[in-house]
């Protein structure tokens, strides 16, 4: 099995939302109570039993109304920060990379401590993670390596009608994003992959990305905080400890 | 629709007018998107910017109610610009057709008008004939009374002044939309409509669709692919139960419901026109055939010659009364009934003037309700301002099966039959509605054998032998549906056994030797097996016909007036799409609209085999001009019945003419009131169906779309003091609701006739019942008003205010 | 694309480890475990039709015991090709919810509760008052003295999702006992 990669074009996205029903059904993850809170997007956040949610932005973009719709979700970076940060506080089995497919995986088994967890969230750069105070633990999306390895796409993939979400081995998708890059770029010369080198959950954009949502694509070297930096270079000491055991 | 989902992605231009796809046919942005990559333009006209108009590649904002206007502006751009498809206008319309003298239009109303009883005299509106009794033609469309040159004078009117002055929209907006849209009048261009509830919940809701139905004949739209008037029907199989005719005026296979007009079967028989043309189809004149089988499906071998097939056991409605629902739900509040059943429908707030319904049910002696949860209807009497104890209404709850706990076909809006299979047992005691009517249904034939009654024939003898093991045997009903030889019938040297399957509608007798419940599902469940359960995935044609998968109304056809798609010779118009062609001896492609040949032999002569390819019309020809129509022949602009604008520009008539209006103390009208200055609408969200009933007891719909909103510009939210998400009260004269202001730059006002009109919409997918904070029905707002052709009512355009809560 | 890793690189000597640990075969449970219990394994699969709006959309139910276990769209299907919207998408909450009514209620004159009844009690109630509405209101001929043969006593309304076999089958009996108030969904 080939390393995967989502590719997520929003410029075909309608927000029909059958990708975050669909990763509630597959997961088996309960609603939460919500409000309407004067948007179509709800929940308003990304939670513990929520990996997928379509985020609602309206804005105005030289001069035309623009409504743009980001299907957000763990970008499951080839290079985990979060796995790094968690490894660097002991949790040597709270986050794992899986070799064959390069999902990021939380561990929701392994108890993790509020403050840790506050860490481990601020290395996201996409701001991603989420924590079960009752049940210490955390959760995000899985890439639904259930499916995945045992040859079917993740849900949100399967479900999508328009080919926003997309699902395959990395070279396939980076292909496909910069074919439909290349397609974009004339008409809307902000059109842009984010984070494309750094992540496998590579988002189609053609504005700027801060219009679509905050943390939409990181910014610098995956967001990497000075602290977080420091962490990590004193992690391998940590690691091989762990391995130990 | 007249073509079907997969075909949008063959278009060449998408107009979204009267329809949000992209949140309520979310599946068919599959195929829009399809049609896109390949280079097709997307136009998205509606009130309020949309999950569709964010895909689009021109969005124009139009105020509601006003669709004609912009439509009719269309049709005299096309006009203007010579842009119209001459052969197909010429050869395949009735634009040729030369108009009686008696024919005229003046100041907003048709000739034939009569102000007392508010209906035309469509006596005044008839072709001129030839000595024959066919119509006259005038192929060059020169003649000035020819439907051509009066189709030119009628929309003259619409000129982009007047239409962006009634609509709103801006000019610039409309010339663009209309010069997109009327480039597909190029032969191998196609364009095609979505529209749903949009355009049919007015006053004008029939001329709405019939006005863009004849945008597509003049642009050579009908018939092919990508092509077509589709309305995107809301529910899975609204379809399929329009087609068995739960509606008071047709009876399954859209034949017209028994009336005093017809007291007798032979009367009936005789009922539809026949045409002199030798080259008019004229394909109703088989009705007597389907009439007599669904009489023989209804009542077997109680059925004969002798007894009418017993027609005189079938209701027959008054003349000129209408049964339907608003009037349905008058009778209902003045107490007219004794019994009711909501079967799978919850009026009390999907119908039009909530408060009346609500209040009409507490009138009833009983109630039964079938459905999965508790619903407003099933619990009215507990309802907002209702006194459990004063309401003497018995209700009875039946709790049913969901979708995947039964076997059985559903029709989708493409007219496909697709059978489905029970997936798990309903839980507990609930039943599939089959079981449930079979049951009722034997107790009252037990009742009326045990007791006796009032006119028990019909009831002793209804054909009631759809069970296996004392269960609802859905594959007994469809053989049914489909019909059989019910003695041995021999036609062209072939004999058919009796008790055998009926291969299609085409062998439908009129002497009560066939049964066919539905003619129009004649060769569904053949000697072939059942066809609804094909899964075959060939598509020879290659334009995603995909005629081995299930099965389609009628004979299996996908795209129905394809024989519009080819010349006269048989050629297609489009030779990158063809739906048929016609090669030597035969059509290949999907299933023709009848086997005959081409209008023309190869060398252009006429052949007299042929048959025009409009084979459902009397005539042969499309509709340019209507006639049958009760509201007119040409599309008009008309207000809706509560407008913000005190004239009709238009002309001197402000509502539809033809407009029935009830008098109840709960039917008021509020135009230019004060009190209710913004336009109103309504709508469906993605997350909810219909009222809701079923989604919002799914914690995670509900989850995504939690309470009921209320959508407004940020000018009007200025004006009223509303931030983003304040509890606000929308009222109408009839009632209010409270939600949650959403204010978006998606809804911006419009200059209407020099005035700033400012629109809101609300979703009418919550209720009171469930959840307790989610709000009520928009319904409470809406007028009970109808369209005169089919009384819809009118939901979409009504006048409110909103305030603070 | 050429992927690098130049963004981590720059921060940490952490990469090469990570590699390193991967392929020294670290103990993924998490992944193994989610990989191993496909839920769906060994299910058995029906087709259905989606139940929302007409689209048509195919849609796979999942069954393990009798019980639906999952629902997903069916790849086959040449409309939807496998996807499904929001509605779609959680038809397994329909079928599987705590909400739905299991057993028929009555709600007598003037009460203000429901009170749970049997099927046979219940039907049996229904026809009798059908049939004495039926009876009293009958219309046999109008004032004209054509015969017409209506109950206007009765009004029904409903059914657009409801099965086509159903759907015939209750106009057949709402016709065969008179009624001409018969409307439904497509009214609206």
């Amino acid at each position: 099995m080939a390393d995967k990669t989502f590719f997520i074009d929003t410029t075909r996205c309608t927000a029909c939302r059958g990708c975050q029903i669909a990763c509630k059904e597959w997961n088996q993850n309960p609603a939460t109570t919500t409000k309407n809170w004067g948007s179509f997007q709800n929940p308003e956040d990304l939670s513990f039993v929520t990996y997928k949610l379509v985020r609602f932005s309206e804005v105005v973009s030289d001069g035309e109304l623009r409504w743009y719709f980001f299907p957000d979700q763990c970008r499951h970076c080839i290079e985990p920060p979060c796995k790094d940060i968690a490894e660097s506080l002991g949790y040597k089995k709270a986050i794992t990379k899986d070799e064959a497919t390069g999902a990021v995986i939380f561990n929701e088994k392994v108890k993790i401590k509020q403050q840790d967890f506050e860490e481990i969230k601020d290395s996201c750069p996409f701001n991603i993670p989420r924590y079960d105070a009752k049940k210490m633990a955390i959760a995000k999306c899985t890439m639904c390596i259930d499916r995945v390895s045992n040859g079917l796409v993740p849900a949100c993939v399967k479900t999508c009608p328009t080919g926003t979400m997309n699902f395959g081995d990395r070279s396939q998708m980076l292909a496909l994003a910069n074919k439909r890059l290349k397609e974009l770029k004339a008409e809307h010369p902000k059109a842009q992959l984010l984070n494309a080198e750094d992540v496998r959950t590579i988002f189609l954009v053609i504005d700027d990305s801060e219009k679509y949502y905050e943390f939409a694509k990181s910014h610098g070297p995956l967001g990497i905080t000075r602290l977080v930096a420091m962490k990590k270079l004193i992690s391998p000491l940590v690691r091989l400890t762990g391995l130990k055991g | 629709m007249t073509n079907h989902w997969i075909d949008i992605g063959n278009s060449d231009c998408i107009l979204i007018m009267g329809s949000n796809a992209a949140e309520n046919h979310p599946i068919s942005f599959k195929w829009v998107t399809k049609a896109m990559q390949e280079g097709a333009t997307l136009i998205s006209v509606d009130p309020r910017f949309t999950r569709t108009s964010s895909k689009a590649d021109i969005y124009a904002p139009i105020r509601s109610g006003t669709d004609i206007a912009f439509l009719g502006g269309m049709i005299k751009y096309i006009l203007d610009n010579n842009l119209y498809f001459r052969e197909y206008v010429s050869e395949y319309t009735n634009a040729s057709f030369i108009l009686s003298t008696k024919y005229g239009f003046r100041d907003g109303l048709f000739s034939g008008y009569d102000p007392k009883t508010r209906t035309y005299n469509k006596s005044y509106w008839a072709f001129e004939m030839d000595s024959k009794g066919i119509p006259k033609k005038d192929r060059s469309l020169k003649h000035q009374r020819s439907v051509f040159q009066q189709l030119k004078k009628h929309y003259s009117r619409y000129t982009l002044d007047k239409v962006s002055a009634i609509t709103g929209t801006p000019q610039s907006l409309l010339t663009k939309i209309y010069r997109t849209y009327a480039a597909t009048c190029r032969k191998g261009k196609a364009g095609t409509i979505m529209y749903a509830m949009g355009w049919t919940q007015h006053t004008v809701g029939v001329q709405n669709i019939r006005t863009m139905a004849m945008i597509q004949l003049l642009l050579g739209n009908m018939g092919v692919a990508g092509g077509g008037v589709n309305a995107l029907r809301g529910e899975s199989n609204v379809q399929g139960s329009t087609d068995h005719c739960l509606l008071y005026h047709i009876i399954p296979g859209y034949m017209s419901t028994p009336s005093t007009t017809w007291p007798t079967l032979a009367d009936y028989r005789k009922r539809r026109p026949t045409s002199a043309d030798p080259l008019s189809a004229n394909w109703w004149q088989n009705e007597p055939k389907y009439m007599v089988s669904f009489l023989k499906s209804m009542f077997g071998d109680a059925a004969t010659a002798t007894n009418e097939f017993g027609y005189q056991w079938l209701p027959k409605v008054e003349a000129g009364v209408d049964y339907s629902w608003l009037n349905l739900f008058d009778a209902m509040y003045k107490g007219k009934f004794t019994g009711f059943f909501a079967w799978g429908q919850n009026p009390a707030c999907s119908g039009a003037n909530a408060n009346k319904t609500r209040q009409a049910m507490a009138k009833l002696k009983w109630l039964v309700n079938v459905n999965m949860f508790d619903n407003e209807t099933a619990s009215f009497w507990k309802g907002p301002g209702m006194d459990p104890k004063k309401i003497q209404t018995e209700v009875f709850f039946l709790p049913c099966a969901v979708s995947a706990e039964k076997e059985g076909s559903i029709t989708n809006s493409g007219r496909w039959m697709q059978w489905r299979y029970a997936a798990a047992k309903p839980p507990g005691k609930a039943k599939p509605d089959g079981d449930m009517i079979v049951e009722l249904f034997e107790k009252i034939q037990d009742l009326y054998r045990k007791e006796k009654g009032v006119l028990p024939e019909p009831i002793v003898n209804l054909k009631w032998d759809y069970t296996t093991k004392g269960k609802f045997d859905a594959h007994k009903v469809a053989k049914e549906i489909n019909g059989y030889f019910v003695k041995d019938v021999t036609i062209n040297d072939t004999t058919y056994k009796k008790g055998t399957l009926v291969p299609s509608f085409a062998f439908l007798q009129d002497d009560g030797s066939t049964s066919s419940a539905n003619w129009l599902y004649c060769n569904s469940y053949t000697e072939k097996g059942n066809m609804a359960a094909r899964r075959g995935l060939k598509d020879a044609s290659g334009i995603g016909l995909y005629l081995e998968w299930s099965w389609c109304w009628p004979v299996n056809r996908r795209i129905i007036y394809n024989r519009a798609s080819v010349d006269l010779k048989g050629q297609p118009w489009d030779t990158k799409h063809p739906v048929i062609s016609w090669i030597g001896d035969k059509w290949v492609g999907d299933v023709p609209d009848g086997g005959w040949p081409p209008m023309a032999n190869p060398d252009g002569t006429p052949n007299p085999k042929s048959k025009y390819p409009f084979i459902m019309k009397e005539e042969g020809f499309a509709h340019i001009f209507g006639p049958g129509r009760p509201d007119g022949p040409f599309p008009e602009h008309y207000e809706p019945l509560e407008c913000p604008v005190e004239r009709n520009l238009m002309s001197s008539q402000f509502i539809n003419p033809t407009v029935k209006q009830f008098e109840s103390e709960l039917d008021k009208r509020f135009t230019c009131d004060p009190r209710y200055p913004f336009v109103g609408t309504t709508y469906r969200v993605t997350e909810h169906w219909q009222t809701g009933i079923a989604t919002r007891w799914q914690p995670w719909l509900l989850e995504a779309q939690p309470q009921q909103f209320c959508e407004m510009s940020e000018e009007l939210a200025r004006l009223r003091g509303i931030k983003n998400g304040d509890q606000v009260i929308v009222e109408s004269g009839r009632g209010k609701v409270t939600a949650v202001a959403m204010v978006t730059k998606r809804f911006k006002p419009l200059k209407v006739m020099g005035q700033t009109v400012h629109e809101v919409g609300l979703p009418w997918c919550f209720g009171w019942v469930h959840p307790k904070d989610g709000g009520d029905s928009s319904n409470l707002l809406t007028p009970s008003v109808g369209d005169p052709n089919t009384t819809i009512p009118e939901t979409k355009a009504f006048m409110v205010n909103v305030r603070k809560a | 694309m050429k992927v690098t890793r130049r963004d981590f690189i720059k921060i940490s000597g952490a990469t090469a480890t990570g590699l390193v640990v991967s392929q020294l075969g670290f103990d993924l449970s998490p992944v193994s475990a989610y990989a191993a219990t496909l839920r769906i394994k060994g299910a058995k699969e029906t087709t259905t039709i989606c139940p929302y709006c007409a689209v048509g959309c195919g849609i796979i139910c999942h069954s393990k015991g009798g019980k639906v276990i999952n629902t997903e769209g069916d790849p086959d299907h040449p409309i939807n090709q496998g996807a499904l919207c929001a509605k779609g998408a959680a038809l397994y909450q329909w079928v599987n919810n705590d909400s739905r009514l299991t057993t028929p209620l009555y709600r007598a004159p003037g009460s203000t509760s429901w009170k749970s009844v049997s099927w046979n009690w219940a039907l049996a109630e229904i026809a009798k008052r059908v049939k004495d509405a039926r009876d009293k209101g009958f219309i046999k001929t109008n004032t004209k003295g054509q015969v017409v043969n209506r109950t206007e006593s009765i009004a029904h309304v409903g059914s657009a999702a409801l099965d086509n076999e159903e759907c015939w089958t209750l106009q057949a009996m709402m016709r065969a006992l008179g009624l001409v108030y018969i409307e439904h969904q497509a009214r609206i």
